[in-house]
């Protein structure tokens, strides 16, 4: 279900979770475009080289995903903050969730928080984190 | 009674949730926990009543600490002012067998946490310091552990005959209550938590088997 209102919000509901391209090359694409084009990005070997378990997907790419589950759900809203905690790389070529679900909703203000994961196929957290949005009070 | 006995709030500087939404969560979700222990890093929440908000919602709130040792990280139940004043909780440095010494001396518990977890857990230092004297419990389940990390925690306990304790770990809303431990008294502050812990009557448990 698509959000347009904050009447339309609950506490504790889910947003319909996203499984992001977390491909060599998309990850390629994303850190030439934002200016970080680094071999710890596009290159295995030359991560693992530099002591990481491969090639990362960089915690902005992450972020964005994050922003993208939220827009998704609820396409006029106004992303106020990502708050994240980065526990555990995410490296390209895996598969990773995109997960949110709300945590606390103002009715009167329309801002909502969101507690945001990033969890690998075994379900472990790599990433988590909260957003604030603001969703139109219709 | 079923404690989370590890959980953080926006106190810690990595915890994001707030104490009433963690209430609100464990109602609206029915997570099957009567309560649950906040352990901020490095302090001990002075400042904090959460009384009321106890009572509104029916749910035990009790407060202890997680301090930082050449072990890893390490819960205290049983804080007092005379415990704060024994060691300084902020430094990140601390002898686990200070902390050990202190707790005894002013009637409260340490527990290492997530042993099995690198840097921060109790066993990978095992073989650098060798095995502490004066710990009998640890935390076997918690809910932030990756891989193998609880049967690391669990072997350890076993092989060194030290009780378990579980704990969510949470410091987001949604994480509250993924682990946990069963204890055969009712607790409802924090001497009768130590108390219980003392008198080794309580076991660990997994309410989610994977984090959400």
């Amino acid at each position: 279900m698509s959000v347009n209102t904050i009447a339309d919000v609950e506490f504790g509901v889910e947003l319909p979770s996203i499984s992001p391209d977390t491909s060599l090359a998309n990850v390629k694409r994303f850190v030439v475009a934002a200016g970080w084009d680094s071999p710890r990005f596009t290159d295995h070997d030359a991560a693992r080289e530099q002591g990481l378990p491969g090639a990362l997907v960089p915690g902005i790419m992450s972020q964005g995903f994050l922003s993208a589950m939220i827009h998704h759900w609820a396409p006029a809203a106004e992303v106020k903050l990502v708050d994240t905690v980065f526990r555990a790389p995410c490296i390209v070529d895996e598969q990773y969730n995109i997960n949110g679900v709300v945590t606390d909703v103002d009715e009167d203000t329309g801002e909502v928080e969101i507690d945001l994961t990033v969890t690998n196929e075994a379900g472990e957290n790599r990433v988590f984190g909260t957003a604030k949005v603001l969703i139109p009070l219709g | 009674m079923i404690l989370d006995l590890h959980a953080h709030s926006i106190k810690s500087d990595d915890g994001r949730a707030k104490v009433q939404n963690y209430c609100q969560w464990i109602k609206t979700r029915n997570i099957p926990i009567d309560g649950f222990v906040l352990t901020e890093h490095r302090q001990f929440d002075n400042e904090s009543d959460y009384s009321d908000l106890a009572a509104k919602h029916g749910i035990t709130i009790l407060k202890g600490s997680e301090v930082e040792t050449e072990y890893g990280h390490v819960l205290v139940f049983g804080v007092t002012q005379a415990l704060q004043e024994a060691f300084d909780f902020t430094n990140i440095h601390l002898a686990l067998a200070d902390v050990i010494a202190a707790c005894n001396a002013h009637g409260a518990v340490a527990v290492p946490c997530h042993p099995g977890r690198k840097r921060v857990g109790m066993a990978a230092h095992l073989e650098e310091h060798g095995v502490p004297s004066g710990v009998n419990i640890v935390e076997v389940f918690n809910g932030g552990s990756r891989g193998e990390e609880d049967q690391v925690a669990q072997e350890m306990a076993n092989e060194q005959n030290y009780l378990g304790i579980g704990g969510s770990d949470a410091h987001i809303v949604s994480h509250i209550g993924r682990c946990a431990t069963k204890f055969e008294d009712t607790i409802h502050n924090e001497q009768e938590l130590v108390d219980a812990l003392k008198a080794g009557r309580f076991e660990a448990i997994k309410l989610q088997q994977e984090a959400s």
